[in-house]
């Protein structure tokens, strides 16, 4: 054996590791090798002063009350700051309300799942009618709030797209005018060709419709969201142009 | 000289008998002529059960009777100047317009219809000026139209759809309101009477908005509403499954049990 292979082995020597045929090699070496064997010396009385210090300052006099008093000491002092760090991070760990949400959901029953299935469509049916009837417009006459823009139409309204109701009734009106406008003038070209009684009795009906436009064109000044006037203007409106087309053709 | 004085005498009787001779001839003759003013016009045409008869008349009466013939027989009474006529029989369609067949003539007398279908005829009939009376009908529809003035009566009607509009007049309907069918009254100015049984079924919407005088005389339930203070009434009777509107812009609308 060499002093390169002597020299680290020297530990696993100490602790008892080799065995009986190595063992014997070395101390052969060290007997025919001073330096080896003075690095072995030296060794081995560094190992045994460390054992020897260690245990007799590192070891407790009463190990069971140390334990205790550090015991003590967490609880008291540490326990409170380590509650207040598994608050926070319990909720950090908390899930959010879609996750609450999904977890609590796999624990529907079905008589739960099947109200739920219900709801929806019954919210979606409401839905459905109320938009048909925002987009279909009023047929009934029963509401009173009808002429009443649907969001949709307050929207395109601010957008520019859409006329807001009261341009949309001014606009109906205009065109209706253009219309009573054109079949006046009709009337006016073959009136001379009537007889007297033709001639009164088409003065008289047209100022009873003209009593009407007048009614109601001044209520919805006032208030242009009155519905009933709405539709009574229009209705006279429709029943003037009517007298005059069917008059001009006499 | 008594000879001179009863010459005389005869002579101014002569003269008396001749004027009156004359006057009676003159009266006889005048009546004569306001006589031949009026001219009658009459056509019968034969018709399926379900035959529609459409009419536009320009001034003058229509009276339309239903009766239990396959056939329509139209009568009218033509005051001078005496207006063409020409009636067209289509399939299923009796189609008179003596608006249309005197377009362009300046002056045309009144024309007074009076005619008779079959009881399940469909009725549409409209006037510029003058009374429209229909009875006993029971068809698909019976509209009455009147551009101006003038009554509308619409007695003893079965039909399962009714339009009835004038500008000035009354409209009085007397007739069943059938289910899934629509009854439409509307007038300026006249009073609309419906007289109908109590048990029928409908949903109404009645507006006089100028009077908000509306009248449901025995109809009342607790559906009964009233919007726009008054001027409209909206309400279900029985099961609602037909709908009448009654809108009468300056007169009354009364309900009464038939």
């Amino acid at each position: 054996m060499n002093c390169e292979k002597s020299q680290n082995l020297i530990s696993e020597y100490i602790d008892g590791e080799l065995d009986a045929e190595t063992c014997a090699g070395l101390k052969t070496h060290f007997a025919v090798c001073a330096d080896c064997a003075k690095l072995h010396e030296d060794f081995a009385s560094i190992l045994n002063f460390c054992d020897e210090t260690f245990f007799e300052d590192s070891l407790p006099p009463n190990p069971q009350a140390l334990w205790c008093r550090i015991n003590n000491i967490i609880e008291t002092e540490v326990k409170p700051e380590l509650a207040e760090v598994e608050k926070v991070q319990e909720i950090k760990a908390q899930p959010g309300w879609l996750t609450r949400l999904w977890a609590s959901q796999l624990q529907f029953s079905t008589s739960q799942i099947l109200t739920g299935f219900f709801g929806i469509a019954l919210i979606s049916s409401l839905l459905t009618v109320v938009g048909v009837k925002n987009f279909s417009g009023a047929a009934d006459g029963l509401s009173e709030n009808d002429l009443q823009p649907t969001v949709f139409e307050k929207v395109l309204a601010k957008l520019g797209v859409a006329d807001t109701p009261e341009q949309r009734i001014e606009r109906q009106l205009n065109e209706r005018k253009k219309a009573i406008d054109y079949w006046k003038k009709r009337v006016e070209a073959r009136r001379v060709r009537w007889d007297t009684d033709t001639r009164r009795t088409f003065d008289r009906n047209l100022n009873v419709i003209e009593k009407s436009v007048n009614e109601y064109t001044d209520i919805l000044q006032e208030d242009p969201q009155d519905q009933i006037s709405n539709e009574m203007l229009d209705a006279a409106l429709n029943d003037k142009m009517e007298l005059l087309r069917e008059f001009s053709e006499l | 000289m008594s000879w001179k004085l009863n010459n005389l005498i005869s002579l101014a009787t002569y003269k008396k008998a001749t004027v009156l001779i004359l006057s009676v001839v003159f009266f006889f003759a005048l009546s004569a002529s306001e006589a031949s003013a009026q001219k009658k016009f009459s056509k019968t045409y034969p018709a399926s059960k379900n035959i529609r008869l459409q009419l536009t008349n320009r001034t003058g009466t229509i009276t339309v009777q239903g009766w239990n013939r396959d056939e329509v027989r139209i009568e009218a009474n033509l005051d001078k100047p005496i207006a063409k006529i020409i009636p067209k029989n289509k399939s299923g369609l009796i189609y008179v317009n003596v608006v249309q067949d005197n377009q362009g003539r300046d002056e045309v007398g009144d024309v007074n219809f009076n005619i008779y279908v079959p009881y399940s005829s469909s009725i549409d009939i409209e006037t510029r000026i003058g009374n429209l009376n229909v009875s006993n009908v029971q068809g698909g529809f019976v509209r009455a139209h009147i551009t101006s003035e003038g009554d509308i009566t619409l007695t003893n009607i079965g039909s399962s759809g009714i339009s009835a509009k004038n500008v000035i007049g009354d409209i009085f309907y007397d007739g069943l309101i059938q289910p899934n069918s629509k009854y439409i009254f509307t007038s300026t100015q006249g009073n609309i009477n419906i007289r109908i049984p109590l048990e029928s079924n409908f949903n109404l919407v009645a507006t006089a908005p100028s009077t908000r005088n509306i009248d449901t005389g025995p109809f009342n339930n607790k559906t009964m509403k009233y919007f726009g203070t008054g001027r409209r009434l909206v309400a279900k009777f029985g099961d609602g499954s037909a709908d009448v509107t009654a809108t009468n812009q300056q007169g009354t609308i009364s309900f009464l049990r038939r």
